[in-house]
């Protein structure tokens, strides 16, 4: 656990010190400002566009990290050959995966707490306060971006940073077109379309699962035990990519 | 014994088990737009002696960094087997009693040379934070990177790289070093510096395995020698009998007709010869030296195909 811990904590020191975070994050409170011009626009809606925009700019930040950093997590680690004097050291190539996961994680989560305290400093500002729902939709990101950044980390462990990218950007496209697409084969005579759906629901994450964003400005209720099951759901998909990783980089000959 | 000692290849005299033993390792890739097996290793075999300093040597694409890779786990042998210390496998606790510095080392660029080394001795040793930082401080001082501590290890120089990677290979106090070309790259200094911490790492009771295309800095540093061609191993044993079994070559410095001449002789044969032939002529010997470089031996060596 401890080399998990160091490998995790370095991986955190190495996006922290790397100024293409704090470009997105600075992009990204632009966002948040700006859905407070955009709410002026509206007569009756200020609230809902506020707060849909606040959450779009921090889903895109956390989408953004999870895939574009997480592309270079092994596979750069890989290219300039680094990972060779990690893993003669006491650490095996399971603890190397989880460690680089984590330590993504860690300023991931951190960014969307920072967005999130100047999203609500936003929202009091128009006399809405943040309850429960407000931090289940960022708890929401906080998983989908978990799962993003498995399935980048997987990709990285046999492409290149580019290809890894465009994988991932497919699945989190096609994951949030899942229930899209159940929609259209529930009505659809096509077998193979059926057929196509039905497969793509079983190898791809459902990403529109998280989505609980909407809860707050529709003042929905929350339902615990959903959140129970997709929080099991997310974990579940890391596991198994996170296992598949480093069965793909264990097999690999390094160098 | 006396046979082994002067270089003939033969049952080796160690009593005492090898640091490391490798037997019939091979080693394959597939190349190509349609993959095909191309094999790299054809069955190598070597042992390291405790306490040694052995030069890992082989000419551009001759397997060195291929062998070294297969040792450390870094790539899957397809056939034979590597032991360590009491012919243990390749274990995590084995790791921590191995010290690596790869080929063209590339070191986290955003840590300082004091972060890095504590990130490698956190990932090997057990030791407590204020005892890591301690160590680290001492072997910053032993590579002379003390200056260079709070610095980023972007802004360090070629050289420092190799310096700082030598350091990390040493953090955890292994058993085993092993280096892969670690002066390659380096101007004179760095280079004389380099071979000073190998030494003292020796002398501290370390084995040392490193490999190197520059054959005069492997002939001050090494007492052994393991020479790989073409995925073989032609040559394994100390450096003395290497050399003395590679011939002698001498030059002879003789004055004739007034002014000083130099020949340089191949054997010990050529070399008698060749002084009957000078002093019949009149000539006078000034001076003869033995001239036995490991550049010479290794080229001979290699133009023997010996081993194969």
């Amino acid at each position: 656990m401890t080399q998990v811990l160091v490998i995790a904590r370095n991986t955190f020191r190495e996006i922290m010190r790397n100024r293409v975070l704090y470009g997105l994050l600075v992009v990204a409170v632009l966002l948040i400002a700006l859905s407070l011009a955009l709410g002026q626009l509206t007569f009756t809606e200020q609230a809902r566009i506020t707060v849909d925009f606040g959450f779009a700019a921090i889903h895109l930040s956390a989408v953004i990290l999870a895939i574009f950093v997480g592309s270079t997590l092994v596979s750069r680690e890989i290219e300039k050959k680094t990972i060779m004097t990690l893993l003669v050291r006491p650490i095996s190539r399971t603890q190397f995966v989880v460690g680089k996961s984590l330590g993504l994680l860690a300023v991931i989560m951190m960014s969307i707490g920072l967005l999130a305290l100047v999203l609500a400093g936003i929202l009091l500002l128009l006399n809405l306060r943040p309850n429960m729902a407000f931090l289940i939709g960022l708890y929401g990101i906080c998983l989908e971006a978990a799962v993003l950044l498995c399935v980048t980390m997987f990709f990285g462990t046999f492409s290149s940073s580019m290809l890894s990218v465009s994988f991932a950007l497919g699945v989190f496209l096609i994951g949030h077109w899942l229930d899209s697409l159940k929609y259209f084969a529930e009505r659809s005579n096509n077998e193979a379309f059926i057929f196509v759906e039905r497969a793509t629901r079983a190898v791809f994450p459902n990403l529109e699962y998280f989505n609980w964003r909407s809860l707050f400005v529709y003042g929905d209720p929350v339902r615990y035990g959903d959140v129970v099951w997709v929080s099991v759901y997310c974990l579940a998909w890391a596991a198994l990519l996170i296992s598949v990783s480093a069965m793909v980089l264990g097999k690999r000959d390094l160098g | 014994m006396l046979e082994y000692w002067l270089g003939v290849i033969g049952p080796k005299p160690w009593s005492f088990m090898p640091v490391l033993k490798v037997s019939q390792l091979e080693k394959s890739y597939r190349l190509g737009f349609i993959p095909r097996p191309h094999r790299v290793l054809h069955g190598v075999n070597f042992e390291l002696p405790e306490r040694s300093i052995t030069g890992f040597l082989g000419g551009n694409g001759a397997g060195k960094t291929t062998t070294i890779k297969c040792l450390l786990g870094l790539a899957y042998p397809n056939a034979g087997t590597v032991r360590f210390f009491n012919n243990e496998e390749l274990t995590e606790e084995v790791k921590k009693r191995i010290g690596f510095l790869p080929e063209r080392p590339y070191f986290y660029e955003y840590l300082t040379g004091l972060e890095f080394l504590e990130f490698y001795g956190q990932l090997s040793t057990r030791l407590k934070r204020n005892d890591l930082k301690e160590k680290s401080e001492k072997l910053l001082k032993r590579v002379d990177l003390w200056h260079a501590r709070d610095k980023k290890l972007k802004e360090y120089s070629k050289g420092m790289v190799q310096k700082i990677g030598v350091a990390q290979a040493l953090i955890h106090d292994p058993e085993l070093v092993i280096l892969d070309e670690p002066m390659s790259g380096l101007d004179p200094d760095g280079r004389f510096y380099l071979a000073e911490i190998i030494r003292e790492t020796a002398r501290e009771g370390r084995c040392v395995f490193f490999s190197s295309h520059l054959l005069p800095d492997a002939e001050v540093l090494c007492d052994r020698l393991v020479i790989m061609k073409s995925g073989v191993v032609t040559y394994e044993g100390g450096l003395e009998p290497f050399l003395a079994k590679m011939g002698e070559a001498a030059i002879i410095r003789f004055l004739a007709n007034g002014r000083e001449e130099t020949l340089r002789v191949d054997s010990d044969s050529i070399l008698q010869n060749e002084l009957k032939r000078l002093l019949s002529q009149g000539a006078h010997i000034v001076d003869i030296k033995k001239d036995r470089n490991l550049e010479q031996a290794f080229i001979k060596h290699g133009l023997r195909g010996e081993g194969q």
